[in-house]
């Protein structure tokens, strides 16, 4: 089962394109990091997800093809919006009696109960709460639902490191108790790295990576080798090149089984030096199926 | 296999020396009749975070901190308090399976099945002291820490080669990576 | 590639009944009731302020046409008080507020508030339903609003009652047309269909403009740009005017125009225009003293003119009033309808 699936999916405000031809298929049962700089179309793809906003190029569906805005999806979807939107000037104990009016679904006893261990009193109101605690209220009411999906839109932005943690460790612990699939954007690869096992990588409105995360690790490789042979390796698909006067490093498309030229070492990638080598090279991408770019030529960085 | 500059630890217990199986005092979540251990994750040491929790287990394994039949922490647990992905908690686990140390029950949880070769305290410590003597040697010979890492590698890498005769390229076994030198 | 660990959630055997939409009565109530205890307020208070002062004047009136009955020269005093009470209400100038004030700050804050704090990515992803969350805040509300205007109205009908008595005239008591202009739309239905009105405006501009002060600001002025157009230019044309050329209307008649003919063909608008009255009927011919309507017209009749004049007699003041009740609650659901269906169709 898919959670989301998207083909040509496009989105114009005005003029500029904020999203362009995205297609992805994002399976079930993980926790999927949606990473790039800002201004990469995260959020507009999470709006077109939910329902907040309708394609001005393609389709997408979710929960195994259903349109975004429909009952089923809604009912199936929870949603924290970017700076986590709660009504501030009603109390914790009001915002779930709004949820629980508003959804088929609601655990209020569940709810209450983490709203106890967070130490997050009833009575307090929204617009009170520090930036964490609204965070987590939000989180609790969208947890309550029992959704099939979570979709986070920057969630942890405005929250410090302990808040980060406790947060995280709520939607994965939902994740493995409950087995709510997990879509959460973030322009941090690093705070996703040990929490993702999916990624979409996008940049400037287009989705680059989408895999995976293991799958993603165990077909690229750095090769390390002379400068001057560089060229040697172009057998195999290269994304990116950094290149001194001597030595060069190249992200290649390999597996741990494909042979080494002479004279070259082969490392293990690691995720951000992966992102951070495809946000360089905006021609290449790495989508399962057919993709564009995967034999352009890419650019040689020099230092 | 790597050699970590700090070695892992096994935290979890208040005093040193390694609880009764079965029994660990219910901390302050209630986490219940828990599990003897509990994982701690270094983020930056560039390990998988699945293989740290396999070294981990093993490491408990060596020292007696796991005997057979202890239950391993909960999935749901180790998400809580790790915030990472439950599936990186499940292929740690099955990598123990894997290696026959640990046998997952449904419905029930991982349990350790079987244990590892273990050292005795005291010839941990003869190793260790004749270690000393070895790292004593080089330095004097002019070796700084990275040359002995490097030297200590190679030989590790040609001990094992030697040893299983079938390696190929050094190090590739499943669920080992190669650092970067 | 790896297989799923965590299974995902199966699709759930959920009842299939969308949410019933009676939840969303609690709802409405907890996000307005600032604003509906503000209408409560103010129109608690003008309510009881019409009562006292409405008491004072039905006892001046009574007591004026008790003395009449008595025939005593001292009732000029009495009918002097009753005429001169209350001037400011008596063209109803104040009250023609309330319903632009209702419908600003009750019906623009509905959707402007939410698109402006950023909320309606939390009201409009919840299962509810985004376009069924705003048609049942919005009829939940003008029902509300429309029930407390209607309230209104009929206290205020028994505050004007005096002046729409029958025979006031005789009695040189003050009396008014019920078409007057700032009397015509406080009374009957009107009131309570132009707030209605009003309130729709409001939810249509929060959801186009979407920012609560310059919603409110917009109502404001399309509401009084309505208001306007349709008490003078519109509302004289519900129904066909009857013309007569008789000259003592009654006064509770709302003249609508008034022409000359002379021998059949059109002679002059309005009023009959100085220099033929100059030319007709001197003071000489007229008489002395100031001379009535009635003696300008008598004498121009002398000269073969014919004064028409086109009026809407009060008797037709409820068709009137429905005709009116009927535009705008037409006009209302259609505003509401606009809101509703942008909501359901547009992406923000």
């Amino acid at each position: 089962m898919n959670v989301v699936e998207a083909s040509g999916l496009g989105k114009r405000y005005g003029g500029t394109w904020a999203l362009r031809e995205c297609s992805l298929a994002i399976p079930a049962g993980h926790v999927v990091a949606l990473v790039g700089p800002n201004g990469a179309g995260k959020s507009t793809l999470l709006n077109l997800a939910v329902g907040l906003a309708a394609p001005s190029a393609g389709a997408v569906t979710v929960l195994d093809g259903r349109p975004p805005g429909s009952p089923d999806a809604l009912d199936g979807i929870a949603f924290v919006a970017q700076d986590t939107p709660l009504y501030k000037n009603l109390s914790a104990a009001d915002m779930l009696h709004l949820t629980r009016n508003l959804n088929r679904r609601f655990d209020q006893a569940s709810a209450e109960a983490r709203l106890g261990e967070l130490g997050i009193p009833l009575k307090q109101k929204a617009g009170k709460m520090s930036g964490g605690q609204q965070a987590q209220l939000a989180l609790t009411l969208a947890l309550a639902r029992r959704p099939r999906l979570l979709v986070l839109d920057e969630p942890m932005a405005m929250l410090d490191p302990l808040a980060r943690h406790d947060f995280m460790a709520a939607v994965l612990t939902a994740a493995a108790e409950d087995g709510v699939s997990v879509l959460l954007s973030s322009h941090v690869l690093a705070e996703l790295e040990r929490v993702a096992d999916y990624l979409v990588l996008m940049s400037r409105g287009r989705v680059q990576v989408a895999g995976e995360v293991d799958d993603l690790l165990a077909s690229h490789r750095i090769l390390t080798g002379p400068a001057a042979e560089a060229s040697k390796c172009a057998d195999r698909p290269v994304v990116y090149v950094r290149r001194a006067e001597v030595q060069a490093h190249l992200l290649v498309r390999a597996t741990a089984d494909d042979p080494i030229p002479p004279g070259w070492e082969a490392h293990p990638v690691g995720l951000e030096e992966l992102a951070l080598a495809y946000l360089r090279e905006p021609g290449a991408a790495a989508l399962p199926g057919p993709a564009r770019g995967r034999d352009a030529e890419p650019s040689e960085v020099t230092k | 296999m790597t050699i970590d500059k700090r070695s892992s630890q096994v935290g979890g217990s208040a005093g040193d020396s390694p609880p009764t199986p079965g029994g660990r005092d219910g901390s302050a979540t209630g986490r219940g009749p828990g599990s003897a251990i509990e994982f701690r994750l270094d983020a930056a040491s560039g390990v998988p975070t699945y293989l740290q929790l396999v070294h981990q287990v093993e490491h408990a394994l060596r020292l007696g901190y796991l005997k057979v039949g202890d239950q391993l922490p909960k999935v749901r647990d180790v998400v809580a308090s790790l915030a990472i992905n439950p599936n990186t908690v499940l292929k740690a686990y099955r990598e123990l399976e894997t290696k026959g140390l640990a046998n997952g029950r449904p419905g029930q949880g991982t349990f350790i099945q079987a244990t590892l070769n273990q050292v005795a305290l005291p010839e941990l410590t003869a190793l260790h002291r004749s270690l000393l003597r070895w790292l004593t040697a080089a330095d004097e010979a002019g070796l700084d820490e990275d040359g002995i890492v490097a030297l200590f590698t190679s030989a590790l890498r040609d001990f094992y080669e030697h040893r299983s005769g079938s390696r190929t390229r050094g190090g590739a076994a499943s669920g080992e990576t190669e650092d970067v030198a | 590639m790896t297989a799923l660990a965590v299974p995902a959630r199966p699709v759930q055997d959920a009842s299939l009944r969308p949410v019933p939409w009676r939840r969303m009565a609690w709802v409405t109530w907890r996000q307005h009731r600032f604003a509906l205890t503000g209408v409560a307020t103010l129109l608690g208070v003008l309510a009881v302020c019409l009562w006292i002062v409405g008491l004072q004047l039905h006892h001046a009136y009574a007591a004026a046409l008790a003395c009449h009955r008595s025939g005593s020269i001292a009732c000029e005093g009495l009918i002097g008080n009753f005429n001169g009470m209350n001037k400011v209400l008596s063209n109803g100038s104040v009250l023609q507020a309330v319903p632009a004030l209702i419908g600003a700050f009750v019906g623009a804050p509905v959707l402007a508030r939410e698109l402006e704090t950023g909320t309606f990515r939390f009201a409009w992803t919840q299962g509810f339903g985004r376009w069924r969350w705003t048609l049942a805040k919005l009829v939940a509300l003008a029902v509300v609003v429309v029930a407390a205007a209607g309230a209104l109205s009929v206290l205020i009908s028994w505050y004007y009652q005096p002046y729409f008595a029958a025979g006031n005239e005789t009695l040189s008591l003050s009396e008014v047309s019920p078409f007057a202009a700032g009397l015509f739309d406080l009374r009957g239905v009107a009131l309570a269909a132009w707030t209605l009105a009003a309130f729709a405006i409001g939810a249509l501009a929060g959801t186009l403009i979407r920012r609560v002060v310059p919603a409110i600001i917009v109502t404001l002025a399309v509401y009084a740009g309505l208001a306007l157009a349709a008490g003078i230019f519109l509302r004289k044309h519900y129904l066909t005017p009857l013309v007569t050329s008789k000259l003592n209307l009654p006064e509770t008649a709302w003249i609508t125009s008034q022409w000359g003919t002379k021998g059949g063909k059109f002679a002059f608008a309005g009023r009959a225009p100085i220099n033929l009255l100059e030319q007709f009927c001197p003071p000489s011919a007229v008489g002395p003293g100031k001379p009535s309507e009635a003696t300008f017209a008598r004498c121009l009749g002398h000269h073969g003119y014919t004064l028409w004049t086109s009026y809407q007699p009060a008797s037709r003041f409820w068709p009137f009033q429905w005709i009116e009740g009927g535009w705008l609650l037409a006009l209302s659901l259609l505003l509401i309808a606009t809101t509703v269906l942008l909501v359901h169709r547009r992406g923000t």
